[in-house]
């Protein structure tokens, strides 16, 4: 499960942006279940993205405390951290696969970063791309993939190794109507078997066709939250 | 079913594919060439110190804490105020010697002795016509001084003639020389060391930027900073290894070479010419056989020196990298 006390976070100063680095999270408060689903909403700029990015490990709060999974991400050492993230599937909203690694090893990077054995990593692969309809592609580049392809290898990569949370963002948005409502099946098979899952998303249809509890974002701000 | 591959294949599949592509990241060719190169001036210094080492050892110890007094007509009676004793010249300076403060050892050179000083000059198995002096070495325990002008006016009393002369003036002066060589030559190994270091941090810096991405996707994924660093290390160390081993076997002819115009300074046993044979072998272990043993020690050493500063620079930069991630 995971819990959000007045979280806040804002961009680091750094850099040619100066000393008016963004204010993109304010006291941020809210719970997900073990197993629970919601709709991450709001307008583009609101920190959807941002809030996943805590959420995932990949930046720290400015204030407030979140605690991932059972633990106090503030205490938590780097090790320990580490252990964490590899519990965590990432579906980012430009995809993030690596250009130069075979669609197969991008799949099998979590597996891998899990140092699962070498038979089990295959089988493991084939099936999750029989799955997502790329089992022709497995030896393809991601630069050789259409958007959609792309899209769906990025999701291959972040439920394959059975995350405990999963976080997507936007994780339709290049994909069809048909392949939109079996990623909607699989998030309530994983959600099912324990699997706490945020979804960001801006598709109106989907929502309606899939309602569930909705965290709504609006300049930073949790302005709804059931 | 395709046929499995083996283990160590997988094994190296499973390493090859986390999208670090060190390989690419880490200049292979550069890398080792320059550390080879680096290997090299380090071989020349450890050379250079061992060298040093072995003469300042010699001149501070043998040579310099010893006297060598001359006793011409050895055979002939002493004789006091006038009168005749039954005391050769010699043995009366012997004598002498014997019960001088901080002798540690008087050693008359015996005729075979003597014979080999002189083969230089009068070639071997000379039979002497004329009476040779007596040759007395007179061995001092280590950090006594002796006042070699009070000494030789004390034998010239008991046999005129007699001449002292000091080797340890300049035994110590080479000694000095000898040491400060040694000192220069680990500093120019510690210097060369630290270019390596810096290098090889270098190197690891550039690797890294332009690696950036995949290493924030793993690190994200839950890659350890041990695991990262573990992969950039494990790949330095082996090119470090490489231009080592790659140094160690160019400097070795180098070393040969010098240790063969240094031979009659150290005067260890005279260099073994190598043996014509064509076997390359026996041709190494010749030429091994020339180095002093240190000096051997401290080539074979050079490669798995430069892959272990290889392995600790890199640790040590890419954490510190991984740092900037949260
Ligand atoms: N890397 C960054 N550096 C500085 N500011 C950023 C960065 N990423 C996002 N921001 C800012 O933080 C705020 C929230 O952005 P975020 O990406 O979280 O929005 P979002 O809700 O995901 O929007 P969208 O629906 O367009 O993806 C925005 O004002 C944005 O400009
Ligand atoms: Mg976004």
């Amino acid at each position: 499960m995971i819990r959000l006390r007045d979280v806040g976070f804002r961009y680091d100063a750094a850099g040619a942006s100066g000393a008016s680095a963004p204010v993109a999270l304010r006291q941020i408060s809210f719970e997900v279940p073990q197993g629970g689903f919601r709709w991450l909403l709001g307008p583009s700029g609101a920190g959807k993205s941002s809030l996943l990015r805590l959420l995932a490990l990949t930046a720290r709060p400015t204030s407030g405390t979140l605690e991932i999974l059972g633990s106090s991400v503030a205490q938590a050492r780097r090790a320990a951290l580490a252990r964490l993230r590899r519990r965590i599937g990432v579906v980012h909203q430009d995809f993030r696969l690596l250009p130069d690694l075979p669609v197969f090893d991008n799949i099998a990077l979590p597996l891998r970063l899990q140092h699962r054995p070498e038979d089990e990593v295959r089988d493991e692969v084939h099936s999750i791309l029989d799955w997502v309809g790329l089992a022709s592609r497995a030896t393809a580049r991601p630069p050789q993939l259409s958007g959609g392809e792309q899209q769906r290898v990025a999701i291959a990569r972040a439920v394959i190794h059975r995350p405990a949370l999963l976080l997507a963002d936007e994780p339709t948005n290049a994909l069809d109507e048909y392949q939109a409502n079996r990623l909607m099946e699989l998030f309530r098979d994983l959600s099912g078997l324990g699997t706490t899952i945020l979804v960001a998303t801006h598709n109106d249809a989907l929502i309606r066709r899939y309602p569930a509890h909705e965290l709504e974002l609006a300049q930073g701000r949790l302005l709804r939250d059931g | 079913m395709a046929e499995r591959p083996g283990l160590f294949t997988r094994w190296n599949q499973a390493r090859r594919a986390d999208g670090l592509a060190l390989r690419r990241a880490l200049p292979d060719r550069l890398l080792p060439l320059l550390v080879a190169a680096m290997t090299v001036l380090a071989a020349l210094a450890l050379a250079g110190a061992t060298g040093a080492q072995i003469l300042s050892a010699r001149w501070s110890n043998g040579a310099a804490s010893m006297l060598t007094i001359q006793v011409p007509d050895p055979d002939t009676p002493t004789t006091t105020a006038g009168t005749t004793t039954h005391l050769t010249r010699s043995d009366a300076v012997l004598a002498a010697l014997a019960d001088s403060p901080g002798a540690s050892r008087v050693h008359r050179l015996d005729k075979a002795e003597l014979g080999a000083l002189l083969a230089p000059w009068l070639g071997q198995d000379h039979d002497f016509a004329l009476t040779l002096p007596a040759i007395i070495e007179l061995h001092m325990a280590a950090g006594t001084q002796t006042d070699a002008t009070a000494l030789a006016r004390r034998l010239a009393a008991i046999a005129p003639g007699t001449l002292v002369e000091r080797n340890a003036e300049w035994g110590e002066r080479l000694g000095r020389l000898a040491d400060s060589l040694h000192s220069c030559a680990l500093l120019a190994v510690a210097i060369v060391a630290g270019i390596a270091v810096v290098l090889i941090a270098a190197t690891t810096r550039a690797g890294l930027a332009a690696r950036r991405l995949p290493i924030e996707l793993i690190h994200a994924m839950g890659a350890t900073d041990g695991y990262i660093a573990g992969r950039f290390a494990r790949r330095t160390a082996l090119l470090a290894f490489i231009g080592g081993l790659a140094g160690s076997g160019l400097a070795l002819p180098i070393l040969v070479l010098l240790s063969r115009v240094a031979a009659p300074f150290a005067a260890a046993t005279p260099a073994p010419t190598p043996a014509s044979s064509a076997d390359w072998t026996m041709l190494a272990h010749t030429l091994l056989a020339t180095l002093p043993t240190p000096l051997v020690a401290t080539l074979l050493a050079l490669a798995p020196a430069a892959a272990l500063i290889g392995w600790l620079t890199t640790q040590a930069t890419v954490r510190a990298w991984l740092r900037n991630l949260p």
